[in-house]
Formats: structure tokens, C-alpha cells, sequence
């Protein structure tokens, strides 16, 4: 049986400031599964990231990205969001003044609305937040606090899932979630992410280590070389390039044309 | 020209004062009179080469050739009143109209044990704490005082409503110079909560030259809110002084939301051991409109804590200035002194001119400051727009999160709120869903 898949991504060249640094990747992600993306630094997977969650100043040349059947690269960066993609950053913002409740509740109520769901009444917001909070094991406090002020690299990261947890998305990209992590919040952050894991949605993990394999377990995984995805295979991949290091690929693959 | 012009409609306007004053020429008030018009003849109106006027040019302002008024121009009824803000909180109301109280339309304590506010007399002792030879409106004010109140908090006394100043310039038969003018003594081990509005109302230009003076004695405590939300026809150049003895608080917040021009001038003075002064501005303007905020904290004795934060953000050709000054005594160890004065541009043509200044005699401090100016952060705002926030909403949101800091740390929830409001209102934003 096939179905639309929920990720489509076609022959896709992209770049920054006239330079190009995805040059041709395709990708199909279905409901369901989660898919790893590997590479070296410099390789293009932030790029990818990037593009899927429509930063302006990444140029699309050619190629096509369809979810869930629509043309995403000709909507803004909230319809993407609305329509079901969630990025995690690798940097999540600081932004002072602004409480992590009333930021969360704003986009919350934003995804509702394009949904044509009514907003949820204050007690079953916070009945929500406390709820998904504790998914993350992340205290109460920081609630009140101003967004991702003064947090650790941990707390950051955590907040990021958390967001994830709230507002539900078809599509979670973790862009290097695992960076930065004592192994303790990696495991917080992977438990999270494997706990809103179901049949409709899907993940894709962008690393450059194992490590988080070992907790996210992929049903398939890329590794991108020089802007393009030069070999895919199951999760024993991931070992056989943590075991063989990138110069592997380096060497195996076609040099730049 | 314009200039030496409203120089001369001051004196004119003192003559005609001093002959209704009558016996009482040699009287206390009388000559604090003679001697701020002494120092406004002796300096004049500052130009920009004056160091505290180096970025507001007063020539085209004064060029609208405002002439003085004492009191209402033409009969006042409460219609007056409509649209104000704060008609309907619960508060001691002060009206002025043309720097006179309007008893009427104020509501005043009648017999009070904690509060009195009554109009000064040829004794009250005004005029001791914001400098006429200083500050240039200030002589102005004191060259003209007439019909200003003393507001008088009794020692212990815990006053929880506030007291809303309400200084209205009436301009139906011209442009027109208004002096408001509040002496605010606060007894020892007291507390108090003052709203100050400014309004022009009537179809010519208005320019309220104000000076508030507030006297904090020992273990008192004052919560000041100053408000410039005129319309296009208001013009403001106030002066709030306040003296802040032993073990003493006082803390000023200024909102400048809208009006043509705005100066402000808020002078702190930590006269005792372990005074504390908390100094906190927001600016949001647009078009053609100015702000200009001079600050001074001056430390004279040890152990006290000043904060200042002053914020503004400014779109349109919109100019803003903040000129902080900080001085340590050399008495004054063990100080702890911290400014900061953060601006968004909003747009190309705004400009905004900061400069803190700290003059340190003392060794054993801590102090420090730091300024910054830019555009909105981009990261910030594409982080918002991941999350499902439009584009222009997440622009909205962080504009507005920017300005909102400085009210938070105002206590009086109907105040705070109100602020938040017009800044959301002016900005054009949501606030975020609470």
C-alpha cells in the first residue's frame, strides 16, 4: 500500500548568499517513521534544516519540497509551522520580556485558530503545559521566566521538545538537539521526543553523532556529503560511520565536479 | 529672536503677577519669585551650544509664541475632563487648568489624617529642591508660581490611594504657556503613590513648563509615575526634583506615548545613608515627535542603591534622547549604582542620542552602565514565526515585549495596565495572550 508520503523532497538545490550547498537532495519521509540525517560539518545539514523551515536568507534554485501533498517553499516560515512542521534550533533565542507560558500559549492558540479549533480555556492550557513540562522534567519556574533566559545549553534544548509537545506537530526536524547535551539531559531530550512519537507523525534527526541514535532509534539513515545524500541504510549505518569515521565517505564518494 | 521674545513675555507676565500679589511683595514666595527671574534674565533660554541642550533645539518651539496663562482663559465645566485618562480610578484628584487649582473638579481630602492638599501660601517652602539657576523652565515656573498645591503625606502614614496630578493646558485663545507646579513632602516613614498627566486641550498649541518637587524624609517611600500621552498640540518641558533622606525609596517612572515634544528633566538626590532611587523610562514615539530625557542621580552619602532603565523605541523621523548622569561624592562609599538605556530604531529615519555620564569621586563603589541601540532582532523574530507567530505579529510582540520591561516594575496594577495598553495601542501590536 502506498500513501502521500508526508515529507517529499525533490532534486533540491539551495545556497546562501550565491553559494550553493545543497546540490540535489532527495528525501521521502513517511507517517510513521523517524529518519536520521548524518554528516560532517559543512556538509549541509543545518542548510537543510534551514530551508525546510523557511529561512529567508537561503535561496531555493531548484527542486521541490511537498508535506502532506502541498508546495511548502511558497509559504512563510508560520504557515509552515501551522501547517504541521516543527523545527527545534540548534541556537534556541533569547528573548527577554517575553514569559515562556505567554509565548507558548501565543503560538498554541495561533496553530489552534489556523485549525479552526476554538482557544483553549486558561485552566486547560495550564493543565497542558504542567502536563508536557513534566515529559521534559522541566520545573515549573521557568514557566515565569523570561524565554530561554539565562538557561543552560540543557534547559534550552528541553524547552525546545517541550514546545514540540505543545503544539503537536506531523513533522519534528531536530536540528542537532544532541549538541551541547551531558548524557543525562540526551536522555530526557530523546525519551520526550520518543514519547510523542505516533503512527501520523514523523522526526528527522540531523547529527553529526551516534550518540542520539542510541535513544531516537531511526528507521533509516542518510548521510549527507558536499550537499548531497551520498548513502542510506538502516540504523547499523549510523554505527558503521561512528565506528569508520566520515573520512569514509569522504573517500568512497565522488569528489566535487 | 523667539528667544529673547518669550524671555520678554515672562517679565511682562511678572510684572502684571506682582502687582496682585500686592503686600505680600516681600514675602517668602515672593522672592523666589524675583530670584528665578533674576536667573532666567541672567541665562536665558539655552540654545543647543548649552551642554544640556545639545540635542533639542528650542528656536522652532518657542517660535509659536506661547504667552503665559495663570489660571483657566476661559470658563472651565468637567467637560473639560472627557477623554482623560484615570477618570474613573479611585484616587485623590488634583486638576490644574493653567497651572491653577481647579477645586471642583478635583477631589480632595476634607479631613484626612493622613493626607492634606491645599494650595501654597506666601510661606510654603517651594522652590528648595529643583534649582532655578540650573534649570532654565524651572525658572520659568518659579518666576510665574501661582496657584500650585502642597501635598503633604503625615509621618506613618500609609496612603493607599493615589494621587493623580492632572495638569491641563487650555489653549482656546492661543498658543499658551502653562506652569504647573506640586510640592509633594512626604513625612517620615510614609508612602505614597503619585500619577502625574499632562494635556493639552483647546484648538492652539500648548507648553506646560512643570516642575514637581517631592521631598522623601527618613524610612518614606514614593512610587511616582509621570505620564506624557498629549495630543499633537501638546508640547512638555517638566522638571521632577526629589530629595531622598536616610533609609528612604523613591522611584520615578516616566512614559512618554505621544505628544508633539517632551523634555523631561528628573533630578534624584541620595541625601542620606541608605536612600534608594529607582530611575525607569519607556519612550515609544512616531512621526515628528521628540523626547528628550536628562537624568541625574546624585549619590552625596554612603550606602545607597540607585537602578535606572530607560527604554524607547522609535519609528517615523521620531527623534529620542536619554543623557543619564550618575555623580558618586567622594562621602558617598559603598554606593551601588547601575544605568541602563537600551533603544530600537524602528525605522531609517529615526534617530536617537544617547550619553550616560558618570562622574565618580568616591573609591569604594560599585557602579555601572551600558547602552545599546539597533533594529529588532531578526533571529528572535524568525524564531516566533517557527512557532506559528506571523511575521508582522512576532514584529509586534517583541516590540512590544521590549517597551513592556519598564512597566513591569510598575506596582500599581490599573497604571501598569494602563501603560501596557497604550504602548500595545501605539505599537499597533498584541500583547501576549495572558
Amino acid at each position: 500500500m502506498t500513501t502521500t508520503p508526508l515529507l517529499q523532497i525533490t532534486d533540491l538545490h539551495a545556497g546562501i548568499e550565491g553559494r550553493e550547498i545543497l546540490k540535489g537532495i532527495s528525501l521521502t519521509v513517511r507517517a510513521g517513521e523517524v529518519h536520521a540525517i548524518m554528516g560532517p560539518n559543512g556538509s549541509g545539514k543545518s542548510t537543510m534544516a534551514s530551508v525546510l523551515a523557511g529561512r529567508e536568507e537561503y535561496q531555493v534554485t531548484s527542486g521541490s519540497i511537498s508535506f502532506n501533498g502541498k508546495d511548502i517553499l511558497e509559504m512563510s516560515p508560520e504557515d509552515r509551522a501551522r501547517e504541521g512542521v516543527f523545527m527545534a534550533f540548534q541556537y534556541p533565542v533569547e528573548i527577554p520580556g517575553v514569559s515562556t507560558a505567554n509565548f507558548v500559549k501565543t503560538a498554541v492558540q495561533e496553530m489552534r485558530k489556523h485549525r479552526g479549533l476554538p482557544p483553549l480555556e486558561p485552566a486547560a492550557f495550564l493543565a497542558l503545559m504542567r502536563e508536557k513540562m513534566k515529559l521534559v522534567e522541566m520545573d515549573q519556574q521557568f514557566l515565569s521566566r523570561s524565554l530561554n533566559e539565562g538557561f543552560s545549553g540543557g534547559e534550552k534544548k528541553r524547552n525546545e521538545i517541550f514546545q514540540m509537545a505543545m503544539l503537536d506537530p506531523a513533522l519534528a526536524v531536530l536540528d542537532e538537539t544532541d549538541s551541547g547535551l551531558d548524557i543525562d539531559a540526551l536522555r530526557i531530550v530523546a525519551e520526550g521526543v520518543n514519547t510523542l512519537r505516533t503512527k501520523d507523525n514523523a522526526v528527522v534527526v540531523i547529527t553529526h553523532y551516534q550518540r542520539l541514535l542510541n535513544y531516537i532509534v531511526p528507521d533509516v539513515v542518510h548521510v549527507i556529503w558536499n550537499g548531497r545524500i551520498v548513502r542510506s541504510g538502516g540504523k547499523e549505518l549510523a554505527f558503521e560511520l561512528e565506528e569508520k569515521g566520515y573520512d569514509w565517505i569522504k573517500n568512497e564518494s565522488p569528489a566535487e565536479v | 529672536m523667539a528667544m529673547e521674545h518669550f524671555t520678554s513675555a515672562i517679565k511682562g507676565a511678572f510684572a502684571i503677577l506682582s502687582e496682585r500679589v500686592n503686600g505680600a511683595s516681600n514675602g517668602t514666595l515672593h522672592t523666589t519669585r524675583k530670584n528665578a527671574l533674576a536667573n532666567l534674565i541672567e541665562a536665558g533660554m539655552p540654545t543647543p551650544r548649552h551642554e544640556e541642550w545639545k540635542y533639542t533645539n528650542l528656536a522652532p518651539l518657542l517660535a509659536n509664541d506661547f504667552l503665559p496663562a495663570i489660571g483657566p482663559s476661559l470658563p472651565v465645566t468637567s467637560s473639560i475632563l472627557e477623554g482623560l485618562p484615570f477618570a474613573d480610578l479611585d484616587a485623590w484628584r488634583i486638576v490644574l487648568v493653567n497651572g491653577v487649582l481647579q477645586r471642583e473638579l478635583s477631589a480632595l481630602p476634607t479631613d484626612s489624617t493622613t493626607i492634606t492638599i491645599e494650595e501654597f501660601s506666601e510661606n510654603s517652602p517651594v522652590g528648595q529642591i529643583a534649582s532655578t539657576a540650573s534649570y532654565p523652565f524651572v525658572a520659568v515656573n518659579t518666576s510665574l508660581l501661582w496657584g500650585g498645591v502642597v501635598v503633604r503625606i503625615q509621618a506613618n502614614a500609609i496612603v493607599h490611594k493615589p494621587i493623580h496630578v492632572c495638569s491641563i493646558v487650555q489653549t482656546d485663545v492661543g498658543n499658551t504657556l502653562s506652569m504647573p507646579r506640586i510640592l509633594v513632602q512626604v513625612e517620615h516613614h510614609s508612602s505614597c503613590t503619585l500619577i502625574e498627566t499632562h494635556h493639552t486641550v483647546g484648538r492652539s498649541k500648548g507648553l506646560s513648563a512643570s516642575v514637581t518637587e517631592i521631598d522623601c524624609a527618613e524610612g518614606s517611600s514614593v512610587a511616582y509615575t509621570k505620564i506624557l500621552d498629549d495630543g499633537p498640540n501638546g508640547h512638555h518641558i517638566g522638571t521632577t526634583a526629589v530629595n531622598i533622606a536616610r533609609a528612604a525609596k523613591a522611584m520615578a517612572t516616566t512614559a512618554c506615548l505621544d505628544g508633539t515634544f517632551v523634555r523631561n528633566d528628573l533630578v534624584m538626590r541620595l541625601n542620606e545613608p541608605s536612600a534608594e532611587a529607582y530611575l525607569y523610562g519607556v519612550s515609544v514615539l512616531n512621526d515628528t515627535q521628540v523626547a528628550d530625557n536628562h537624568t541625574v542621580v546624585d549619590h552625596a552619602a554612603p550606602h545607597c542603591h540607585s537602578e535606572e532603565l530607560y527604554k524607547g523605541l522609535y519609528d517615523g523621523r521620531s527623534v529620542g534622547v536619554f543623557n543619564g548622569k550618575i555623580f558618586v561624592r567622594q562621602d558617598a562609599q559603598k554606593t551601588t549604582a547601575y544605568q541602563s538605556n537600551h533603544s530600537l530604531l524602528l525605522s531609517d529615519n529615526a534617530v536617537v542620542n544617547a550619553k550616560p555620564q558618570l562622574e565618580i569621586w568616591a573609591d569604594d563603589v560599585k557602579c555601572s552602565h551600558g547602552a545599546t541601540s539597533g533594529q529588532l532582532n531578526e533571529e528572535a523574530v524568525f524564531y516566533l514565526q517557527s512557532r506559528g507567530i506571523g511575521k508582522d505579529e512576532a514584529r509586534g510582540l517583541l516590540t512590544y515585549a521590549f517597551a513592556a520591561e519598564v512597566a513591569d516594575h510598575i506596582k500599581h496594577d490599573e497604571v501598569r495596565e494602563w501603560i501596557e495598553h497604550r504602548i500595545a495601542e501605539k505599537l499597533g501590536a498584541r500583547q501576549f495572550d495572558h
